[in-house]
């Protein structure tokens, strides 16, 4: 193993825990306006980042982050680990039992809820991608299927915390709209991860059968065989070893072996993340309690730095075009309204519920983000569009619930 | 009897009886039933009607004293699917079937007769894993209140079996949704903001089981109401096992559960695949339902 010199050791500390404080308080400050944790966390990586403090003292931000550093590889390798966590407990959120239990009703609702918005944005980068501002010219198809992904995708966590505001989270629309957003998490994450096997960054692009084979090939196996090895586990682990620890031990040591998995056979890791992630949060004898326990873990340190991290690498005055925002924004209302709406309607709800349901589909969140992310590393977007889509994702999340109050108080 | 504008009494009690080691057991539990209800007993027996399977029939009622107080059935066929349509044409309101406690894996997926008169019966299925030749009065009863549209008439039927047996206490067990509260907690909600939460979520849900007790007679009978968290069906099984119940009532599946329920278990799919004890399944055909 590597040694890190002394002055490294303490850069990498420093930066650790400016993110996490700065992270914090813009949290709490965002928390008092009933926005979530994420929006506050990004303005803070953005204050922190060549936006506000690059701009204002260069030299402070050069001395803070420098790059390149060996801390600054190591952060970066911090926050690859903290997007693979944040998938996990995305996939610790599908509770397959109410899949099952509601998936009849809302697979059409979340059918449509995925299928218009991803045509819808699908269909305009696909013609106009320079306006877009495609990264590679030769990856025209991936491009536009990656947007459409982006614009289908949903934030179940801003989902929860609308419906559980409204008070609405156990009727039959609020059961509803979690169930639907849950499948079109899972099917998302499925198209996300047979795009970026198609543009195939190390190994190169591999064929869409070869990938859609077995990306859904992993699935099944991780959904049975997989879920049944671990629902034989964790009754020996809860009785055996010592309680969180033995749990926490095994379910980390899961996600990362999933998502070694997956990126060895040419799937992203964080799908693998994500899948075993479904697997463990189904498995009964995972109780509530761990699984507050590994949110609370992930959620309060992990998740943090990498949204703190989004504002470091990228400046948003630099690459903010407001029309491409605007577009962005408007296409990614348009789709999910449109088509969510139109499958809750579908459901049996009146047309002003369904607009309320759908508005609360809106919500982009955390997701919207890693997604991004991951685009931009692969090289599949530029760092306006990445702008763009970070601004939609904050732009929906906050306004899904006073759209969805005011919908619903009519 | 009339519990809740729900008549929860069973007037005809089948019993799907084969020449098993635990056939006169299960005869004896299904008279007791009958005769708790006084109710007619018919017995559905599916094999070929000859002369010696006859007098095998003959002993075991003799041996149970049941000759001639009950009505046979013989049909020949798939023995699930004989015994659903005897229960149909025969307007059959409980059907008593005995159950292994757990399938073996195979059972378990292409399912058993038991099984699949559980997932399937179109009225209500008392399955008696432990079956005695001399049945004790059930004295613990736990009832599932998760939300169904069967809800109403399994505490109600609950109620009724604890006044004619006497038994002391129903626990009434409804599952505590923590999944929105989870989720939104994280970095969301101070400790204090969770625990009101939580609280009220709580409050919510005992409210809720509260009403429809209040409309439902147990005069002698003392209720408690247990909240659990987690999967529901497998915190169930495990509650009843804590109290070592005598019996589970459940309302039936809202819809019909098939194979891929199987794969993926969920709700009541738990407790059908591992008896935690005596199970009955209340489903009151929509013809009774509200009548005296």
């Amino acid at each position: 193993m590597g040694k890190l010199s002394h002055a490294d050791v303490v850069h990498l500390l420093l930066q650790l825990s400016i993110m996490l404080l700065v992270g914090r308080l813009l949290a709490e400050a965002a928390r008092k306006f009933k926005q979530p944790a994420v929006i506050g966390e990004i303005i803070a990586g953005i204050m922190l980042g060549p936006t506000v403090l690059g701009m204002i003292n260069p030299e402070w931000f050069q001395a803070l982050f420098p790059v390149p550093s060996t801390s600054a590889t190591i952060l970066s390798g911090f926050v690859q680990v903290a997007v693979v966590m944040l998938l996990f407990i995305a996939g610790l959120e599908v509770d397959l039992h109410i899949v099952w239990q509601q998936g009849r009703q809302a697979l059409g609702t979340s059918l449509f809820g995925l299928i218009i918005p991803f045509f819808i944005g699908f269909i305009f980068p696909y013609y106009f991608p320079d306006f877009f501002g495609i990264a590679d010219t030769h990856q025209h198809l991936v491009f536009a299927l990656f947007m459409g992904t982006a614009m289908a995708i949903s934030a179940l966590p801003v989902i929860v915390r609308i419906l559980m505001d409204l008070n609405i989270f156990k009727t039959r629309m609020g059961l509803l709209v979690v169930t639907s957003a849950m499948i079109d998490d899972v099917i998302g994450w499925i198209i996300f991860s047979v795009i970026l096997s198609m543009i195939g960054k190390h190994s190169g692009a591999m064929s869409i059968g070869y990938t859609i084979s077995v990306t859904i090939t992993f699935v099944v196996v991780m959904l049975t065989v997989g879920r049944g090895l671990i629902n034989k586990a964790l009754p020996w682990v809860n009785k055996k070893m010592a309680w969180p620890g033995g749990v926490l031990s095994l379910s980390l040591a899961l996600c990362f072996l999933g998502a070694a998995l997956t990126e060895f056979i040419g799937i992203h890791a964080i799908f693998g993340a994500f899948i075993i992630g479904v697997a463990l949060g189904d498995s009964e004898h995972f109780s509530e309690r761990a699984k507050e326990i590994v949110h609370q873990f992930i959620n309060n340190i992990f998740a943090p730095l990498f949204f703190v991290s989004i504002g470091l690498r990228v400046n948003f005055i630099v690459n903010f075009d407001w029309l491409l925002t605007l577009t962005i924004i408007v296409i990614a209302f348009a789709g999910k309204i449109l088509g969510s709406g139109l499958g809750t309607r579908l459901g049996g709800f009146s047309w002003r519920e369904s607009f309320a349901a759908a508005c609360g589909m809106n919500a982009r969140g955390a997701m919207e983000i890693i997604l991004g992310l991951v685009a931009l590393e692969y090289g599949l977007i530029n760092e306006r569009v990445f702008v763009s889509l970070v601004i939609m994702a904050l732009v929906t999340s906050m306004s899904s619930g006073p759209l969805m109050k005011w919908l619903l108080k009519r | 009897m009339l519990f809740s504008g729900v008549n929860t009494r069973f007037h005809k009690i089948g019993l799907a009886v084969a020449f098993s080691p635990t056939a006169m057991a299960l005869l004896a539990e299904a008279d007791r039933l009958a005769r708790l209800f006084s109710a007619e007993l018919i017995l559905i027996h599916v094999g070929k009607r000859n002369p010696s399977e006859e007098e095998k029939m003959d002993i075991l009622l003799k041996k149970t004293a049941l000759i001639g107080q009950c009505k046979i059935v013989w049909r020949e066929g798939k023995p699930e699917k004989e015994i659903l349509n005897a229960c149909h044409e025969e307007n059959i309101d409980l059907l008593v079937a005995g159950a292994l406690k757990k399938e073996n894996m195979v059972q378990h997926y292409v399912g058993s007769v038991a099984r699949t008169i559980m997932r399937k019966a179109g009225c209500s299925v008392y399955i008696a894993n432990n079956p005695s030749i001399t049945p004790k009065p059930i004295q613990q009863i736990v009832v599932n209140a998760e939300d169904s549209p069967h809800i109403e008439q399994a505490i109600a039927t609950a109620c009724q079996l604890a006044t004619l047996e006497n038994a002391p206490w129903i626990h009434v067990v409804r599952e505590l949704k923590l999944l929105g509260l989870t989720l939104s907690a994280n970095s969301q909600y101070t400790e204090q903001e969770y625990n009101e939460s939580k609280q009220e979520m709580m409050r919510e849900e005992i409210t809720a089981v509260e009403k429809i007790l209040a409309t439902i007679p147990h005069p002698k009978t003392k209720i408690n109401i247990k909240m659990v968290s987690g999967k529901s069906g497998f915190e169930l099984c495990k509650f009843v096992e804590r109290k070592q119940a005598d019996l589970l009532v459940v309302g039936a599946p809202p819809q019909r559960l098939s194979l891929f329920d199987r794969i993926f278990p969920h709700d009541l799919e738990y407790v059908f695949a591992d008896l935690p004890c005596n199970l009955l399944v209340v489903n009151l055909q929509k013809e009774n339902y509200g009548q005296a």
